[in-house]
């Protein structure tokens, strides 16, 4: 087994040996003056002294375990018991206990790590999931608004809106505005209605829409993706202008159409 | 008794050997350095966007309010029930209250990514990048982040422990101007930074594959349907895989399974060309189809960390080489 060691140690040394330079210089150029030849990699292929060694190997250690327990965290919850009756002998759904009580079951492994290290998820920002598209792809959240201003000019608006929200970066900033507003209750989307409202210079009216997805066969019987049905409002808000920091913008000549209703 | 000892010493000192070389062979910086000229002109293209709406994203009373942040989203609960801002998550933009302050950190960041997409000063601009980068994905997370901020928060993370200008940059170019000619050396904390980033993929994929498992419709093999047919997404049309079920619920099944698996196929040296080729595919469909072409090339991006320097060098130098005759 140290054979091998020492073979694999010599095979990576000579793997990590620089090869020749780039045939980048040209051939007129003066000698380099301070050109020295590579450093070879230590023997056995290894680098750096043991005590530095030893103080990485902590720190990735420690840094890796931070990266794994942020999406874990956020994977896990509280749980009810097995034996925890959903349903009544009626079959009438029964009220969850409540958040204080001992039925819950605590995810205590990864509670405690992540109380150890959050403030360090945070500060190198890996205080995150990864869950892309998952646990299902779900429909689209849309804002359509409608600023009035004092002199009875109206602005209508939807976001995102691929007419105007360009390069396609930009447009999915705006997906993000309103899918993210879904996730964060009535009192972010206000936010938005106050700011469309600061910005256009008028009363707002904002809407949060649903648009949901066609089934295959739907689609195979020729409805179109953007069907009427396929749109719901979830809320309606109302915005008045912040104290503003930046002037109201003039009207564009055209104003946006609104998402189809 | 004495054999059993025996036994558990050499096979520590077994898991030490491989943990070192893992970790502490030193690597030729030519995958770091590629990977940073790609991340860098990302990073650039990605930030220059928000000048588009500069104010209203990242400024103090913009689609969510810094107030509204601080006070109601960046908070942890204390034992009393009182809510307290998180001192740790910090960025740039939580300070600023001018027009001239917040375009004066834009450009200055916009500066910052091009030195590291040229490789100008390279550490520096990757540590201010990194810095930056975090300013402007925690300014908007809640509000319009999305993968692709976390992908470019772990690029520059891990470019900037390694020498990542080592090739393929202008400090090259410098150095070879006045003379240095021989080769960047085979580097420790290359190897380090790309450990990392190849380990915190695998993490990234472990999760999302687990995270998927939850879902129905990945277990019944039908999401690709109900991503391609999002109409807000979709950039190119798909939805003539309506007509194919089966071919959704092998993409749906080949995805999750793929995502699950990487973090252990990834290491083989048979299996990994298979297993970069999905990533290519997968992050390439999501670029094509719904319209997340930064985000497709982030990930793509971060999957490169698998591809050895030799290669990287086979494919990059002649280029490098042609570039620096034109300018030495």
């Amino acid at each position: 087994m140290a054979r091998r060691r020492q073979e694999l140690g010599a095979k990576q040394s000579q793997q990590a040996t620089p090869r020749a330079a780039e045939p980048a210089a040209k051939p007129e150029k003066p000698k380099p003056e301070k050109a020295k030849p590579s450093k070879p990699a230590p023997a056995g292929g290894v680098g750096w002294s043991l005590w530095t060694r030893l103080l990485v190997s902590l720190l990735v250690s420690g840094h890796m375990l931070a990266v794994f327990v942020a999406p874990w965290s956020l994977m896990t919850a509280d749980a009810l018991p097995p034996n925890f009756r959903l349903f009544d002998d009626q079959g009438n759904p029964v009220a969850p206990p409540p958040e204080s009580s001992r039925e819950w079951q605590k995810p205590i492994v990864v509670d405690w790590l992540s109380s150890k290290l959050t403030h360090y998820q945070n500060l190198v920002f890996i205080n995150h999931g990864y869950e892309f598209f998952a646990p299902d792809p779900a429909g689209t959240h849309i804002m359509r608004y409608r600023v009035t201003r004092p002199d009875g000019q109206v602005v209508e608006g939807t976001f995102p809106d691929r007419k105007t929200h360009r390069p396609r970066l930009f447009y999915h900033r705006h997906m993000m505005l309103s899918e993210q507003t879904a996730g964060h209750g009535p009192s972010s989307g206000q936010n938005y209605a106050d700011h469309l409202a600061t910005v256009h210079g008028g009363e707002s009216e904002v809407e949060l829409v649903f648009h949901g997805l066609l089934p295959p066969y739907r689609v195979l019987e020729e409805t179109p993706l953007d069907a009427r049905s396929t749109y719901r409002v979830l809320a309606s808000l109302q915005g008045k202008p912040r104290v503003a920091k930046t002037p109201p913008v003039e009207l564009p000549p055209t104003q946006p159409q609104g998402a189809p209703r | 008794m004495i054999s059993a000892a025996r036994g558990t010493r050499g096979y520590i000192a077994e898991v030490w050997d491989a943990w070192n070389r893992f970790w502490f062979t030193p690597a030729d910086p030519a995958t770091l350095s590629l990977i940073r000229l790609l991340a860098g002109s990302l990073l650039l293209y990605t930030h220059a966007v928000w000048s588009l709406d500069l104010w209203a994203f990242l400024g103090p009373e913009g689609w969510w309010p810094v107030e509204f942040l601080r006070n109601t989203v960046h908070v942890s609960r204390l034992e009393d029930g009182t809510l307290e801002p998180v001192w740790s998550t910090w960025s740039v933009f939580f300070w600023i209250d001018q027009p001239w302050q917040l375009w004066s950190v834009h450009v200055l960041a916009l500066l910052v990514f091009t030195c590291l997409m040229l490789g100008f000063f390279t550490r520096t601009a990757a540590f201010l990048g990194y810095l930056l980068a975090i300013s402007y994905a925690q300014r908007v997370t809640p509000g319009a982040f999305f993968g692709l901020d976390k992908t470019n928060c772990l690029l520059v993370m891990y470019l900037m422990l390694g020498p990542c200008g080592a090739r393929y940059s202008v400090d090259r170019l410098r150095r070879m101007r006045k003379g240095h000619t021989d080769d960047p050396p085979a580097s420790v904390s290359a190897n380090v930074a790309i450990r990392l980033m190849q380990l915190h993929l695998c993490v990234v994929y472990l999760f999302s594959g687990i995270a998927k498992l939850e879902g129905e419709n990945w277990q019944a093999g039908t999401a690709v349907w109900w991503a391609v047919a999002n109409l807000e997404y979709q950039s190119l049309d798909m939805t003539w895989m309506a007509g194919w079920p089966v071919l959704v619920a092998v993409m749906t099944h080949v995805t999750v399974f793929w995502e699950l698996f990487y973090c252990c196929l990834v290491w083989n040296r048979h299996c990994r060309p298979v297993v970069l080729l999905i990533a290519f595919g997968v992050h390439g469909g999501i670029a094509l189809c719904m319209g997340m072409i930064t985000f497709g090339l982030a990930m793509i991006y971060a999957n490169l960390s698998f591809v050895s320097p030799q290669a990287v060098r086979k494919y990059c130098d002649p280029l490098a080489a042609r570039i620096a005759r034109v300018f030495t």
